[in-house]
């Protein structure tokens, strides 16, 4: 790496009591063959105690191993994961094994991430089990009944008597005995028919408010997205190209990638066909990970990419909030949640 | 194109009363269930659907592509530009497949043989139907290669799939599809496997290449959001049952069966504030063996009545005119629920 970041810290980190997970200066560097593959590069982002942090992007654009590298699966290459204050990076062995309880991962696909051979009632006691909690019989009725199987009628079944459905209220109950503080979804809905998608997606957020939980929520659909956030982190090649409120980031793209993506969504209007917007469209696919473009990972596919965009990598800054609303006469310098990587960000 | 431009245009397909039951372990499934509609040149009809709802079993059964030995039972008929593809012997289907009729499927790398180049692949149907020499096929296979949008066509006709990213794997396969000049395309889940920006190019890509070829195309998903700005006219399936049919617009601004308006309602919208609560559908969709009587969505449905229960709703006109009988060849609006709901959902759309 010729410019390693230097410990400044990076402007879209907030200064909060409140801030859950801090992950700072994130590498994540995987061995393919003889290349080495920067899945993550530099990356940095937190999130605040009862926050839902959506990761979105292209597959391949390292989202899911930023979930996965928060709970050290694998531990990454460089930089710090702060859990409360905590370096997991630093931890190993029990004292790893111990923190991690706090934090629970979901995924993608719910019936190969549970055991065919086991029944639904020694899945969910499984975690309480290991760390010999008292109650666990308890316990493990309450966290079924909360995501809405009837422990009578399921506990002593198997995962391939359920629908992939009720496949992941399963894997919502194993994740929630051990009562974590931060829940990483993975994917979570996108294995499922759009009509039990939304179940899903109501649940977790029910989930979130009964036990305050604090959450990543890894996806690539945009609207799936938008939907359970507070923010959202776009990630592209490996980079973080913007991140911000839900709100901002949706409405006022500052990123042309942002703003590809979100005109990408196949839209619901029938009519829309006969006014076809003017909107940018993204050329080509993702360049390799294991030779990304030099500057700007993005600058390949960009429409508005210039000389500077090859040459410099560009730094994340604020974006700045240009009030529209005439009623508010101030001049607003608000404070803004919004930051994007680009020498040439959008506005508005 | 109009409505009324759409009645003039010559009948393409012709699907009546299709039945279509397998084998199974589980028994004998119900996968197609009368289905009838018809789509005429140059029309987009998108099949809309979730998983286990029979949109890729009825589509396979177009082109007789359903293993023999599972097939059962086989009711109905499929005439295609005039031909009743049942009467046709496997041979006439051959020569049928491919070059009048194209298919493309969800995932490009299962659907690319590994060890073939791109080249051999894509001359395959040239040599084959069209009769082209070696030479002459690889030419064209170029040129269709380049009309899909194949950066550097001459020098990656040579590769191999794995060589290509998924995007681009997928755009081989349209050019496979496309290079007999097929009259009908089939795209089943064209682009589910794909991320969203690469799906936007193709979805655009095959309207652009269905308009300048004047193609039929039936694009099956189970994205409602792919379809409604592509299709000229969506078919909703529910349980291996057309449940709805209707001009695009139409079914957007007027639905009227129950599951289609809880198939919308349940999707989450980006225009839509964050935390906006879902309208979920209860229950999930019904296993196809051994169905219960009445309507399937009967279960899951708000507006259920008795009757429903108890008797299979038929597909009837959504503003009768003179009778409710749903005439033969039709493209109007049509659905099959006793309790239709009336209430024009807010705005429409996304």
């Amino acid at each position: 790496m010729k410019d390693k970041p230097g410990q400044i810290t990076p402007l879209q980190l907030r200064e909060r009591d409140d801030i859950v997970l801090r992950i700072e200066h994130l590498f994540v560097n995987f061995r393919v063959g003889k290349q080495t593959v920067q899945a993550v590069s530099d990356l940095s982002l937190d999130v605040a105690r009862g926050e839902t942090l959506g990761l979105v992007g292209e597959s391949g654009c390292g989202k899911s191993t930023v979930g996965r590298a928060i709970m050290q699966l694998p531990p990454p290459t460089s930089g710090k994961v702060l859990f409360k204050g905590q370096d997991l990076c630093l931890l190993s062995g029990e004292s790893l094994r111990q923190t991690r309880t706090a934090l629970q991962m979901i995924f993608q696909d719910p019936i190969s991430s549970l055991n065919p051979r086991r029944k639904v009632r020694d899945i969910v006691a499984e975690g309480l089990q290991i760390w010999g909690r008292p109650g666990q019989q308890a316990r493990v009725r309450e966290v079924m009944e909360a995501v809405g199987l009837d422990p009578d009628a399921v506990a002593d079944r198997r995962p391939h008597q359920f629908s992939g459905g009720q496949c992941q209220r399963i894997c919502i109950a194993r994740s929630l005995a051990l009562d974590p503080d931060v829940l990483i979804c993975d994917e979570p809905v996108s294995a499922l028919d759009v009509s039990v998608q939304a179940q899903i997606l109501n649940l977790l957020e029910d989930m979130k408010q009964r036990y305050q939980l604090t959450m990543v929520f890894v996806a690539h659909n945009l609207a799936v997205v938008r939907n359970v956030s507070d923010r959202v982190a776009v990630m592209y090649l490996g980079k973080l190209c913007e991140i911000g409120d839900t709100e901002s980031v949706y409405t006022r793209p500052a990123h042309p990638y942002t703003r590809a993506l979100l005109a990408s969504i196949p839209d619901m209007n029938p009519l829309s066909r006969h006014q076809k917007d003017g909107l940018p469209l993204l050329q080509g696919d993702l360049p390799s990970p294991a030779n990304p473009p030099s500057g700007c990972r993005f600058r390949t596919r960009c429409p508005n990419a210039q000389p500077l965009c090859a040459e410099r990598e560009p730094l994340m800054q604020t974006v700045r909030q240009t009030e529209h609303n005439e009623l508010q006469s101030k001049a607003t310098d608000v404070v803004s949640d919004h930051f994007v990587a680009c020498h040439f960000p959008l506005n508005g | 194109m109009t409505p009324a431009e759409h009645k003039e245009q010559p009948l393409l397909l012709d699907v009546r009363n299709l039945t279509i039951r397998l084998n199974s372990a589980v028994g004998l499934v119900h996968a197609v269930e009368d289905v009838s509609f018809v789509l005429r040149e140059g029309q987009t009809l998108g099949i809309v659907g979730e998983s286990g709802s029979g949109k890729s079993v009825m589509a396979r059964s177009l082109m007789n592509l359903l293993p023999r030995r599972s097939v059962t039972q086989r009711q109905g008929s499929v005439v295609l530009s005039g031909r009743k593809i049942s009467a046709l012997s496997e041979r006439d289907l051959q020569k049928l497949r491919g070059a009048q009729v194209a298919m493309i499927f969800q995932d490009p790398m299962t659907a690319l043989n590994p060890v073939l180049t791109i080249c051999v692949q894509v001359s395959e149907p040239l040599q084959q139907h069209l009769g082209l020499s070696k030479s002459a096929a690889r030419q064209r296979a170029i040129e269709l290669l380049d009309a899909v949008g194949i950066p550097d066509a001459a020098s990656r006709v040579d590769q191999y799939p794995h060589q290509l990213s998924g995007g681009m794997r997928q755009r081989v396969v349209i050019a496979i599809a496309l290079a007999c000049d097929p009259a009908l395309l089939i795209a089943d889940e064209p682009t589910t496997a794909l991320d969203v920006t690469v799906q936007k190019q193709i979805l655009d890509l095959l309207s652009r290449l269905q308009t300048q070829r004047r193609m039929g195309m039936l694009l099956i998903t189970h994205d409602l959001g792919v379809v409604a700005s592509r299709a000229d006219i969506i078919a909703v399936m529910y349980a291996g049952r057309l449940v709805e049919l209707a001009p695009a617009a139409t079914l957007f601004s007027a639905m009227r069966h129950p599951y289609t308006e809880a198939l919308f309602n349940s999707i989450p919208r980006i225009t839509d504030p964050s935390h906006t609560r879902l309208q979920a559908i209860p229950g999930r969709p019904p296993q196809l063996h051994n169905p219960a009587p009445g309507c399937a969505f009967a279960p899951r449905c708000q507006y259920a009545q008795q009757r429903c229960h108890r008797e299979t709703p038929p597909v009837v006109l959504s503003e009768p005119s003179v009778s409710s009988v749903v005439p033969v060849g039709h493209t109007e609006h049509v659905h099959a629920c006793f309790f239709p709901v009336t209430r024009p959902v807010a705005g429409g759309a996304n």
